[in-house]
């Protein structure tokens, strides 16, 4: 057995340890627990990763210059991001009493804020991009020869 | 156009591709060991095995290892959500139907992934919520979270076995300037959600955080987590500390514990959700006035609070923390005495703690035997 197969097995069988001890912990607690539990990657693969795609298709139509569209694409996914996790400051279904100092924010205003910062950002980066990215006209290739006489 | 279930080779992004999957996944997989190992960290400060102290030097040493225990797993979200894309044509491969190995293989794998984005999800969805304080569900947070945590460590340690020798092919590869840019993405969108939140620990950035669960207000400078009105404090007019041990007890008023020497240092309240903060407290030390009141040193300490019940009315001071000279009976905080709120007449204060075991209002000291 070589070192790569040794690790490959400590990983996998030590991994399986691992799951199974939490496995073990989680039992009494799995009656009130499985719908968070698989509530993920259902909420991924079912509209998440569709919602992304439909949106790439969509920026792909809009923003023809593939550097350009980069830069769009991250606006968009950095304020997606920035979104979700401002669910559980938003979205508070049972509150507990707000304490002063603490979650004590308007965080409505501060998501505007951040994902406005985010849209400037990548505005930015996509107007550099006609004056960096750009390939130089009269260069017939960005490829090098490679060197030679080393 | 007939619609039709997508297959992988739909999908013509340069994101899916192995030289994006397998930097996605590294990355990846250093924020969900960070995140795994200062989880530990904490639940055995929390719960510590008898073989086990949490260490009271540095002082900040929770505060460390706690603000990277939640911003990690802050950092993961994107970088979870990125690696998914990178991969998700896979999902659309139709599994093998013979020979029947090749078929259970593939149903195995696809089984180890189920669980790990399972565990994966949950940690960082009901983590994201408990930094909230936001607890839409019905079990109990701790103990799940603890044992999810086991369960996405094991599922990762598995994956990271199956897929070791693609990860390194897909590193070897150099990624064209499209696929940078796919990365990116990735690692500016993460940026933009760490530095977001890293206020609720980080002084200077928390004006900058506008999604920080700790805003710069609070009484006396600092933020309070439970309120003296929600945990039913009332304290009586004639309150007086009683410290016991095996064989004597004291009682001492708020004069003479104010009359004791007073020490004044400058430690973190560090809480469990992440966020916290640094102030100057002035009070007794513990060994001090444990000497004073005649009481033995050197041993554990159990903490009562005015507070009627509660998971935290009483706490455990370890004999490291007891003997610590900058471990407080505090008074006073940045200069005044404490407001109800932060736990009038006197809390415990000591290095490198969790803030849930930074009992507040307290009446009760026992020496342990």
């Amino acid at each position: 057995m070589n070192a790569v197969a040794a690790v490959r097995a400590a990983l996998v069988l030590g991994g399986a340890a691992a799951a199974g001890y939490g496995g073990w912990h989680l039992w009494p607690q799995l009656p009130t627990a499985w719908t968070w539990l698989i509530a993920g990657p259902i909420l991924h693969d079912a509209v998440v990763a569709p919602a992304v795609g439909v949106a790439g298709l969509l920026l792909g139509r809009l923003v023809t210059d593939p550097a350009r569209r980069a830069w769009a694409a991250t606006g968009l996914a950095t304020s997606a991001i920035l979104a979700l996790i401002a669910v559980p400051l938003l979205w508070r279904p049972q509150p507990a009493p707000i304490n002063p100092g603490l979650h004590d924010r308007d965080y409505g205003l501060g998501l505007l804020l951040a994902v406005i910062a985010a849209l400037i950002g990548a505005a930015i980066g996509a107007a550099s991009v006609s004056w960096t990215d750009r390939p130089k006209p009269t260069a017939p290739s960005t490829r090098q020869p490679p060197e030679q006489g080393q | 156009m007939r619609l039709r279930p997508p297959r992988p080779e739909d999908f013509h992004s340069p994101a899916h591709t192995p030289a994006v999957t397998a930097r996605l996944g590294l990355w990846l997989g250093v924020a969900f060991t960070v995140c795994f190992l200062t989880g530990l960290a904490s639940h055995a400060a929390q719960h510590p095995p008898g073989w086990f102290t949490w260490p009271t030097r540095p002082i900040s040493l929770y505060r460390i290892t706690q603000s990277a225990h939640v911003l990690s797993g802050v950092a993961a979200i994107p970088l979870l959500l990125a690696k998914l894309w990178s991969v998700y044509p896979r999902l659309f491969i139709r599994p093998p139907l013979r020979p029947p190995a090749r078929l259970l293989s593939h149903a195995a794998e696809r089984l180890s992934i189920l669980v790990l984005l399972c565990a994966a999800f949950f940690e960082l969805a009901s983590g994201l919520f408990n930094a909230a304080q936001s607890y839409p569900w019905r079990f109990f947070f701790v103990e799940t979270h603890y044992a999810v945590g086991w369960i996405a460590a094991g599922a990762l340690a598995v994956h990271i076995g199956v897929k070791l020798s693609r990860t390194g092919t897909g590193l070897a590869e150099r990624p064209d300037p499209r696929r940078r840019a796919i990365l990116r993405i990735a690692w500016l969108s993460t940026g933009a959600v760490v530095l977001a939140t890293a206020g609720a620990t980080v002084p200077w950035l928390s004006r900058v955080s506008v999604l920080a669960w700790r805003s710069p207000g609070g009484p006396q400078g600092l933020p309070v987590n439970r309120t003296a009105a929600a945990a039913g404090i009332r304290v009586p007019a004639h309150w007086s500390l009683t410290i016991a041990w095996p064989g004597g007890t004291a009682q001492l008023t708020l004069d003479e514990l104010a009359a004791l020497r007073q020490r004044t240092a400058t430690l973190p309240i560090a809480c469990v959700e992440g966020w916290s903060a640094s102030a100057n407290w002035t009070g007794v030390p513990i060994a001090a006035l444990l000497t004073a009141a005649g009481a033995p040193t050197g041993r554990a300490l159990r903490v009562s609070s005015l507070e009627p019940a509660g998971l935290y009315a009483t706490s455990l001071l370890p004999a490291r923390h007891a003997a610590d000279p900058l471990t407080l009976l505090a008074l006073r905080v940045n200069g005044q005495t404490l407001s109800p709120d932060h736990g009038y007449p006197c809390r415990i204060i000591a290095p490198s703690r969790p803030g849930v075991l930074q009992t507040k209002w307290v009446t009760r000291l026992e020496v342990l035997p």
